[in-house]
C-alpha cells in the first residue's frame, strides 16, 4: 500500500485528488489543507508520493518542497507539484527546488493517473533497491559474524591444543587474555583494538606445540641448553601464525614472537628494548606473568596477590613497560573479577 | 462578464476520466463553498490585502477552470496578476464580477 501525501489549501482540490488517488488502487491518501501541519507529519512519517499545490497561505509549494527535502531521508521521495498552466516560471523554480514532475490545473484524470503511477513506480524501485541493499548488508554482517565466531573458536582450540601439552590450563588462557584487554583499555586503545588483543592473546604460547615433551614437561629446572630450546616456542608460534590474512592471526603472530621480550632489552628472542617491542607483546608480557605467578602449578604454589603486584612493580621499566603496569593496576577491580570468573577448576575440558 | 457560462459536462467528465461519481462530488463541493469563496475575495479586496486577494483569485481561477469555465478563469487570472503586482485600486468591478460569475456557475451546476 502506497501512502500518498496530498497538500492543498483548497478543500475541493483535496477531495478531487483524494478521489483520483483512490482510483489508482493500492494507495492510501493522507490529506492536509495546511502545509506546516503536513511538514510536521512528514517529520515522523515517510510518504511514497507527495502531491503539493503551489499557491497556499503560510507556505507556498516551493518552500514546502525545499523544507521537505531538507528532512533526513526525504531527498528521493517523488514530489508532484500542482500549478496553473500560466505559471511556467514557477514550474522552473520547482524543478530546481526538487519537484519531480507537475500536474496542471484543472486536473485531468488521465494525466494525473499516468504521472502519479510513474512516480509510484519510481518509489517502488527505490524501496526495492533499499530493501535489497539492507537485506544484503544484514546477510553479509551475519555471515561475517559467523566466520569471526568460527575463527575465534578455532583460535581457542589451537591455543588449548598447545596448553594440553603444558601444565597451564584453559583458564590461564582466558584470564591472561582478559587481563590483556584490561591493560589495553587502561592505555586508552580503541574498543576494536581491545577486542583484538582479547582474541589474539590466547595464542601467545601456541609455539609450545613444537617443544619436545622432555623439556616442556620437565618437572625440574631446565639446563641452559634446554632453556634455549624452550625459548624457541616464541619463533615457532610466530611461524605458525604469520602471513595470515586474518587480523587476529596477525596479532597472534606478533604476540607469540614478542611476549617474552623485556623492556630493558634482556628478553628473547630478539632482545628488543622499550617501545621497539610491539605494544601487544608488552601488554601480554604483564598479563601472562601476573597470571603465571598467581596460579598454582604442579611445581609451585600460587603467589599471594600482593607479592605478585610487588613483582610487577619491581619489574617496571626492567621487565615490563611502566605504562602497561600502570594500566594493569588501574584496572585492579576488573582483574579480581576476572580471577573469580575464570577459576582453573571451572573450565570445561574440550 | 460578457459571455454567459454554458455547462460543458462532456469536457469536464472527460477530464475526470468519465467518472460521474467524482463529478457529482465536485459539483456538491463547489455549491457548498461558493458563498465562502465570494465572501473571502470580497473581504480581501475590502481590506486592501493584495496578497490574500491574489490567493483568493487564484483559488477561484482553479475552481472555474475545473468546470471548464475558461472565460471566468481568465478573468480570475487578471485579478490574480494585478493583485500580485499590488495594483488593486481599480479591481472593484472585476472582484464583483468574479463573485457574480461564481454564483452564475453555481446556478447552472445546480440546474444541470
Amino acid at each position: 500500500m502506497h501512502s500518498v501525501l496530498i497538500v492543498d489549501d483548497s478543500d475541493i482540490n483535496l477531495t478531487l485528488i483524494k478521489a483520483l488517488v483512490l482510483k489508482l488502487g493500492d494507495c492510501s491518501p493522507i490529506l492536509f489543507d495546511n502545509p506546516l501541519s503536513a511538514l510536521e507529519w512528514c517529520r515522523e512519517n515517510v510518504p511514497d508520493l507527495v502531491i503539493v499545490d503551489y499557491m497556499m497561505p503560510d507556505m507556498d509549494g516551493l518552500r514546502f518542497i525545499s523544507a521537505f527535502r531538507a528532512l533526513h531521508g526525504r531527498d528521493e521521495i517523488p514530489v508532484l507539484m500542482i500549478t496553473a498552466n500560466d505559471q511556467k516560471d514557477v514550474r522552473y523554480d520547482a524543478l530546481l527546488g526538487g519537484a519531480n514532475d507537475f500536474l496542471t490545473k484543472p486536473i485531468d484524470r488521465i494525466e494525473f493517473s499516468a504521472r502519479a503511477r510513474n512516480m509510484l513506480s519510481l518509489r517502488t524501485g527505490q524501496k526495492f533497491l533499499a530493501d535489497r541493499a539492507a537485506h544484503l548488508s544484514a546477510l553479509v554482517e551475519a555471515r561475517t559474524a559467523e566466520i569471526r565466531e568460527r575463527e575465534k573458536e578455532l583460535i581457542f582450540r589451537i591455543s588449548r591444543a598447545a596448553e594440553f601439552r603444558d601444565p597451564e590450563t584453559g583458564a590461564h588462557i582466558q584470564r591472561m587474555a582478559h587481563y590483556s584487554q584490561i591493560i589495553a583499555q587502561g592505555l586508552d586503545l580503541s574498543p576494536s583494538t581491545q577486542k583484538l588483543i582479547l582474541e589474539a592473546a590466547p595464542m601467545h604460547d601456541v609455539g609450545k606445540i613444537g617443544i619436545p615433551d622432555y623439556i616442556l614437561l620437565k618437572p625440574g629446572k631446565l639446563t641452559p641448553e634446554e632453556f634455549e630450546v624452550m625459548k624457541g616456542h616464541a619463533r615457532i608460534g610466530h611461524e605458525l601464525l604469520k602471513n595470515s590474512r586474518s587480523e587476529i592471526m596477525q596479532a597472534g603472530a606478533e604476540v607469540a614472537i614478542s611476549h617474552h621480550e623485556k623492556y630493558d632489552g634482556s628478553g628473547y628472542p630478539f632482545g628488543l628494548k622499550g617501545k621497539h617491542i610491539p605494544l601487544f607483546g608488552r601488554i601480554v608480557a604483564v598479563a601472562d606473568v601476573f597470571d603465571a605467578l598467581t596460579s598454582e602449578r604442579p611445581y609451585k604454589r600460587a603467589w599471594p596477590l600482593d607479592d605478585a603486584c610487588k613483582f610487577l612493580e619491581d619489574g617496571r621499566g626492567k621487565h615490563f613497560d611502566p605504562l602497561c603496569i600502570e594500566a594493569f593496576l588501574a584496572g585492579w577491580e576488573q582483574v579480581l573479577e576476572i580471577r573469580q570468573r575464570f577459576r582453573d577448576e571451572e573450565i570445561p575440558q574440550i | 462578464m460578457a459571455k454567459a457560462f454554458i455547462l460543458d459536462r462532456g469536457s469536464i467528465l472527460e477530464r475526470l476520466g468519465g467518472d460521474e461519481e467524482i463529478y457529482s462530488m465536485m459539483v456538491d463541493m463547489f455549491l457548498q463553498d461558493v458563498n465562502n469563496n465570494c465572501a473571502a475575495i470580497a473581504s480581501a479586496f475590502a481590506a486592501g490585502d493584495s496578497q490574500t486577494l491574489q490567493r483568493e483569485a487564484h483559488t477561484i481561477k482553479g475552481l472555474l477552470a475545473t468546470f471548464s469555465d475558461d472565460v471566468g478563469a481568465a478573468d480570475a487570472m487578471l485579478v490574480e496578476r494585478q493583485a500580485k503586482n499590488g495594483e488593486i485600486d481599480g479591481l472593484a468591478d472585476a472582484v464583483a464580477g468574479l463573485q457574480l460569475r461564481l454564483r452564475e456557475v453555481a446556478a447552472v451546476l445546480s440546474a444541470g
